[in-house]
């Protein structure tokens, strides 16, 4: 069970902090609650997902931020433009796989490196955003957009029933089919992925292009909850999510790491939040707070791993 | 020399380019600001340059900077000599570091990850430490000198900490075994180890280094905005890494370059001040930035002999393309119209959206000519940035809603010395740096104003809970200030349940309301106070079909929906639209000389004659919309 | 396409003709043809840096060729992939093996096995067939970095079985298994042979060469210079033809002079290195050979003495006083120095050129105020190049465009350059050519010769057997023994490491 170890660690570090809830906080398992507040961390997950699989590949994006923010906006000029839902949700994820794609052209085929292509990517897409936009929201949005046109309460049951199938088709491509294990093994040796009759450029691709996609529907669980669409959606979005996979135990190396570790490291790392409040900690030592809870559990981790390690060599 | 040999060329294209667009551009007065305006930025490039050489990231620096901004105000606010307190802060910053690479070198975790996690953890102290809203200023004048004077009279001082710091950087790199090592562990710390190499001093070090950098970087940035504040150096970090890749230190490690990141960092600042001397909006030196830093990777990264030509042709274009696209819009420039510089706290924030359209009204009946320029967010040192290049751009009014006061009047004084009337607009500056201050409501009045709404729909008792913008937002603290005031002076069973931050953003506003809704369910009221906000806040009450009632301070165009929901009571503003149409005419106004000091009222095109009291343009008192009337507005 | 298709046989597995491949200025390959019929072991022959590599990685799409026609089992193959030439039946096994350390051995053997969609249980059933073929006591379900060196190469070499390809290519298969394991492996090989398997063998180590093969075919300077049947051999023909010259015999070896002791471990046991209780000692001008299998502790040994490994018990002395390094950089200040194992990714660093690589370990020692002497540090580069014939244009090039000899030539001199006291040298000539082992074993010898205590490791036991004044063996991390010189023979030594004299 040593190769669980990080989730094991999350588990119990998760279960610790919901029993203190539990004592000093109870009104926190209200269901209604809990259902809210899952459907705002959907969107945190699905990205995870996709982050997820890239970072098993070795790969990193820093612009997914700036994507979900574009996602959102052409959404909603999609929707204003008077397209139904059957029709501006697949353009919108196919939006965000084209710039995945764009991505994953720079580094796959032209090796940028990640972390540079897609710095360069959330500059060029927030700067044109905001260029274009002037700051101003897509408002006047019909009303077929704010939860696709359904009820609040049947909007929410499809967002989570969705992001549910997401999460589990993930699950299942990482572990029951050949190009899941192909993304493991690019990302732990490249090069002996080839000489196993991998494309590791096609993998690398493949996973940005994901990525978009991942994102766009992210872009999907998240702005349709409101009338209207915000340009600034997405601020510091990247590195949340990237905090939510490393904690999760995904190596930044690549090659290493499960989704269900992303699953309870982002449930940590939103639960938290909402948990402080709950314990009525002053906001001002929450980002203190979250920062510790990231470090000791990267670090930690790595200690444990480094001796044990030691001792089995 | 790995240094991208791309980069020159570039420089001395743009350099060509924006002496011919901008006249003022090819001075050593605007040579030795650009120095200025990047000396923080140099210093924490110069750190990352030596991290990266040895295959490490550092994301920590920004917040390492806010964190010991914050230590060096409160070591002197404790009376600590100002000397003694900046070494602290230099020796804390290394220390700082220190823990890093003990991290990364003892603990082996990735550079990356340790960062990315000490950076969210220093910047948090520091929010904690100052409870977001404390802002250390009163530095002594010897010390803002430094960072906002000049030395012989032409010489910005923290340029020569930079020059400074760059020589040792180079020193360290290029000539010192340390920056043998450092290669070594870029290319292979295994490697590196068998030769003898000390890795882990040499990563401690070269970690503490940075985190010195960040602190040095922290000092300047004190003395150059006057305060200390926990939001300093906030996303520094990218952009250093930006810069630094851009200089063609690779991103793995191996062969890093000083002269190249100080190249990188000159082509960059020079972009910006010349996009901004141009007339430019800032975001196309994002998007430019984005696009050069691929394009110099592309070419120079593995240059096939096909690509040799695109070597050149590249910047050309992008060049190319700039003038252009400057001279299509420059067209109108050279007709003799005023020019009128304004600039938004955050261009990005809905409230200033309404305004710019109320500006660009009145621009366009006055036939002057209209430069809307702004940070993207609310960033202090950016808009005295902006403001420097419009100085040297030599505009012919200036008029600026001001993010920090200590802060900006410096360089607004300056703005006045050489001629060019200052006007400020929706927050004040200090009284002797503007002449006139267009007063849509002090934020007493506001503040004042927010704490009568909830008490009248609280029926003078009860508790509601605050979301603020970022714990840091200056102007939102000073509201709530004035609200704590209120409630103390008129409101005495009112109470404050809880104050959340939004940073700005509608969907953490959501979040962050609803768990207020169910965490605190004494609450009776949401007061949410800043523009994106409120739509989320409004959207959480209406999404747990809470009874609870919104107020708080936006624009009417985001609020409409939910306020005929019933779900906000009312949203305290003024007309926008009408307060960046009188700031342009006051602006032609004192250009024209009819606007002076002594002038009791201005007559303002559409809204008549307004009322002048001392230097104070007075707009009118705050604006209640509710349901009654919000559908009058269109902003 | 200059060499026109002729004399082709029907039943040819695979057909180059005329391949040519150049790196820059560097022609790696030129003009090669090369064919391999069902049925037999072809060996491929050649000093490093020959070109061997570079024909395999073109058989296996890896590089594709500038000049050529390449024809796998009568298909002549125009645009090729490493997927290609699986396809096509050519299975490979890498020098290093090209595995996935954080997957487990079963998913390694099967990566890229099979279809779309995954059955996990049929997987490890195949799994376990696969490793049973090559009685690898391995767990299918553990992790692949858990495993030792050799047990990898055995994973590695069970997942080239697989697919039963009719063609399968060894670059190097035994560098790093014991000599039961190359036992069991050359077995296995002669199996695949009978049932009409072709095989593509490259190794340095000429007796296996001898044992297998059927044909042999020199390369050098990326010319195939000599291919014929291996009866019509002889070993120093053979040699001759690898260098292009005659070698002279090994130097004979006088016994080293007895001086005073350098180096003493005493007892040292260090739980992480797996080691218990080991003490020997090597006199100056004295070399100790360190004999046992891969994986016995040998190179866990090295590592403790240079502070790469922490110990718990025993002390190691040099010259007498306690030392505890806890780097290579403390083990040079007590005056130990050690040329690691793996050449590339230890004992040099490719990406530097020669004169940084030789001041890395000292560079105090070439700083004037602090600052690097950059004119001094070049003079002292050259001075070692000439002395150790270091074949390189100038001290600037980078280490990474030298041969494997030359590399591990800059590896040795960054090291006498620092004249320790004590010198470790872990296979100081693994996958080194015949000419540059010479060289290398001079150099050892004049080491030795001046005074300095050398502690040899190797797998290879003539060459232990020629450089060492004694032998200590080890087995599963303790001393086995010790031979002495004259009682030393390649049957003790093995005997010894593989623990026979207890069972005898």
């Amino acid at each position: 069970m040593e190769r669980w170890r990080r989730e094991a660690a999350l588990g119990v570090v998760l279960a610790l902090l919901a029993g203190a809830v539990a004592i000093a906080a109870p009104e926190f398992y209200d269901a209604a609650n809990l259902r809210n507040w899952l459907v705002d961390t959907l969107p945190l997950l699905v990205a995870s997902v996709g982050m997820t699989f890239l970072m098993l590949a070795g790969q990193i994006d820093i612009s997914v931020g700036a994507q979900f923010a574009v996602c959102g906006v052409l959404m909603g000029l999609l929707a204003r433009a008077g397209l139904p839902p059957v029709l501006f949700i697949p353009v919108t994820l196919a939006a965000g796989g084209a710039i995945g794609a764009l991505n994953g052209l720079l580094v796959a085929r032209l090796r940028v490196p990640a972390i540079i292509a897609t710095l360069a990517g959330m500059a060029v897409l927030r700067g044109t955003l905001r260029w274009l936009s002037g700051g101003a929201w897509v408002a006047d949005l019909p009303p077929s957009f704010p939860w696709f046109g359904l009820s609040q309460d049947a909007g929410q049951a499809v967002f989570m029933a969705a992001a549910a199938l997401l999460f589990l088709l993930a699950l299942l491509f990482l572990r029951w089919t050949s190009w899941g294990r192909a993304v493991l093994a690019t990302g732990g040796d490249a090069e002996a992925a080839r000489l196993a009759g991998i494309r590791p450029e096609g993998v690398v691709f493949g996973v940005f292009v994901a990525m978009g996609a991942f994102v766009a529907a992210a872009a999907l669980l998240s702005f349709p909850r409101y009338p209207a669409v915000e340009i600034e959606a997405g601020i510091g979005f990247e590195l949340k999510v990237i905090a939510c996979v490393i904690v999760g135990g995904v190596s930044i190396q690549g090659g290493r790491g499960s989704l269900v570790g992303t699953l309870l490291g982002v449930a940590l790392l939103s639960v938290i939040g909402t948990m402080l409040v709950f314990l009525r900690v002053d906001a001002a030592w929450e980002r203190a707070i979250q920062g510790g809870i990231i470090l000791a559990a990267v670090t930690l981790d790595s200690l444990l791993w480094a001796r044990r390690s030691g001792a089995r060599a | 020399m790995p240094e991208r040999r791309v980069l020159p060329l570039l420089l001395l294209l743009e350099i060509a380019l924006f002496a011919l667009l901008a006249d003022s551009f090819l001075s050593l007065q605007n040579g030795l600001e650009i120095g200025r305006a990047t000396a923080e930025l140099g210093l924490l490039a110069l750190g990352m340059t030596l991290v990266m050489t040895a295959g490490g990231i550092d994301l920590s620096v920004g917040a390492v900077m806010g964190l010991t901004a914050v230590l060096l105000g409160d070591l002197h606010a404790h009376g600590v000599p100002l000397l003694l307190a900046c070494a602290a802060a230099l020796v804390f910053g290394a220390l700082v570091g220190l823990c890093n690479g003990v991290l990364i070198a003892l603990a082996q975790v990735p550079p990356l990850v340790v960062t990315l996690a000490t950076m969210a953890l220093a910047r948090g102290v520091a929010e904690a430490w100052t409870g977001g809203y404390a802002v250390y200023s009163g530095f002594a004048p010897s010390f803002l000198q430094f960072g906002q004077g000049y030395w012989f009279g032409f010489l910005p001082p923290q340029l020569l900490v930079l020059a400074a710091a760059a020589a040792a950087g180079w020193l360290l790199l290029h000539r010192a075994p340390f920056g043998r090592r450092l290669v070594a562990i870029g290319f292979s710390v295994e490697g590196a180890r068998y030769a003898g190499v000390p890795v882990r001093r040499c990563l401690l070090g070269v970690y503490a280094i940075s985190g010195a950098a960040a602190a040095l970087a922290g000092i300047l940035y004190v003395s150059h905005l006057g305060q200390a504040k926990a939001d300093a150096g906030t996303g520094y970090e990218l952009l250093a890494v930006t810069i630094v890749a851009l200089g063609g230190t690779p991103i793995s490690g191996g062969r890093g370059t000083v002269p190249g990141t100080l190249l990188s960092l000159l082509t960059i600042a020079v972009l910006q001040n010349g996009l901004l001397l141009s007339g430019q909006p800032t975001e196309l030196a994002s998007i430019l930035l984005g696009v050069l830093l691929v394009g110099a990777v592309l070419l120079e990264g593995r240059a096939k002999p096909r690509l040799a030509g695109a070597r050149v042709l590249v910047p050309a274009a992008v060049l190319g393309g700039l003038a252009f696209l400057a001279w299509s819009r420059d067209g109108g420039a050279g007709s003799g119209q005023p020019l009128v510089a304004l600039m938004p706290k955050n261009k990005s924030d809905p409230y200033f959206v309404s305004c710019r359209a109320g500006a660009e009204a009145a621009a366009g009946e006055l036939g002057v000519e209209l430069l809307w320029d702004g940070p993207n967010d609310t960033d202090a040192a950016r808009q005295n940035e902006i403001v420097e290049g419009w100085i040297t751009r030599g505009v012919d009014v200036i008029a600026v809603s001001v993010e920090n006061a200590p802060a900006i009047s410096t360089v607004l004084r300056k703005a006045r010395e050489r001629g060019i009337p200052v006007l400020t607009w929706d927050a004040d500056a200090e009284p002797d740096a503007r002449d006139f201050f267009i007063n849509q409501a002090t934020p007493e009045g506001i503040g004042h104003a927010l704490a009568d709404e909830a008490g009248r729909v609280l029926g003078g008792a009860g508790s509601f809970a605050i979301v603020t913008a970022s714990l840091t937002a200056a102007n939102q603290n000073a509201w709530i200030e004035h609200i704590r005031a209120r409630l103390a002076e008129r409101w005495s069973d009112l109470r404050i349940a809880v104050i959340r931050p939004s940073d700005g953003l509608r969907d953490r506003a959501l979040t962050e309301t609803r768990n207020i809704l169910r965490a605190y369910p004494e609450v009776r009221l949401i007061m949410t106070i800043a523009a994106a906000a409120v739509p989320g806040s409004a959207e959480a009450v209406k999404q747990e079909g809470s009874e609870v009632k919104v107020i708080g301070l936006s624009v009417p165009s985001l609020c409409r929906s939910y306020v005929h929901a019933g779900i906000i009571d009312s949203i305290i503003l003024w007309n926008t639209v009408d307060l960046g149409y009188l700031t342009v005419q006051a602006a032609v106004a004192l250009h024209d000389g009819r606007l002076r000091a002594g002038s009791t009222a201005l007559a303002a095109g559409r809204l008549g004659s307004i009322e002048v009291r001392g230097a104070d343009v007075l707009l009118g008192a705050p604006f209640r919309f509710d349901a009654s009337n919000i559908d009058q507005f269109d902003f | 396409m200059d060499a026109p298709l002729h004399g082709r046989e029907a039943r040819t597995l695979l057909c180059l003709r005329g391949i040519s491949k150049s790196f820059g200025a560097v022609a790696a390959l030129r003009d090669v043809s090369l064919d391999l019929r069902p049925g037999e072991v072809h060996a491929l022959v050649g000093e490093n840096g020959a070109g061997k590599s570079t024909l395999i990685k073109v058989i296996t799409g890896a590089h594709a060729p500038d000049a050529g026609t390449l024809e796998i089992q009568g298909r002549r193959v125009e645009s090729h992939s490493p997927r290609r030439a699986r396809e096509l039946g050519v299975a490979v096994i890498y020098q290093q093996p090209a595995l996935f350390g954080e997957l487990t051995v079963a998913e390694n053997l099967l990566i890229g096995s099979d279809g779309p969609l995954l059955d996990w249980r049929a997987r490890r059933r195949r799994a376990a067939e696969l490793l049973a073929r090559v009685e690898a006591g391995v767990d299918p379900g553990a992790l692949v970095r858990e495993l030792a060196p050799a047990q990898q190469q055995l994973v590695e070499i069970a997942r080239a079985l697989r697919s039963e390809a009719p063609i399968l290519i060894l670059d190097e298969p035994t560098a790093v298994l014991a000599r039961t394991e190359s036992e069991r492996l050359l077995q296995i090989l002669l199996r695949l042979r009978e049932r009409g398997a072709g095989i593509l063998y490259i190794s340095h180590r000429l007796e296996e060469v001898e044992r297998i093969a059927d044909r042999v075919s020199v390369l050098r300077d990326g010319r195939l210079v000599w291919s014929a049947p291996m009866a019509e051999l002889t070993r120093p023909a053979l040699v001759a033809h690898m260098v292009g010259r005659e070698l002279a015999e090994p130097q004979a070896r006088g016994a080293g002079a007895a001086g005073p002791v350098l180096l003493e471990v005493a007892g040292l046991t260090s739980r992480e290195a797996g080691l218990h209780d080991i003490s020997l000692q090597v006199r100056a001008g004295e070399i100790v050979g360190l004999g046992g299998l891969v994986g016995a502790g040998r190179t866990e040994l090295a590592r403790c003495l240079v502070g790469l490994a922490p110990f718990q018990g025993g002390e190691v002395r040099v010259g007498g006083g306690v030392i505890k390094p806890r780097s290579p950089k403390d083990a040079l200040a007590c005056g130990i120095a050690c040329v690691p194992e793996d050449r590339r990714r230890h004992g040099v660093l490719p990406a530097l050129d020669v004169s940084e690589n030789l001041t890395l370990p000292r560079l105090e020692a070439h700083t004037r105020r602090g600052l690097l002497d950059r004119e001094g540090e070049l003079a002292f580069a050259r001075r070692w190049i000439e002395r150790l014939r270091i074949k390189v244009p100038s001290p600037q090039t980078e280490v990474a465009a030298l041969s494997g000899g030359n590399q591990q030539k800059v590896a040795l001199a960054r090291w006498l350059a620092c004249e320790p006291r004590v010198l470790v040298l872990d296979e100081p000539t693994q996958g080194i050519d015949v000419g540059g082992r010479q060289e290398i074993h001079g150099l050892i010898l004049e080491a030795a010769a001046k005074g300095c205590a050398v502690l040899l490791i190797s797998s290879d036991l003539p060459e232990l057997l020629e450089l060492s004044d004694r032998i200590v063996v080890l087995r599963r991390g303790r001393v086995a023994g010790a031979l002495p010189r004259a009682g030393a023979s390649q049957e003790a030594v093995m005997s010894l490491a593989l623990g026979l004299e207890g069972a005898a």
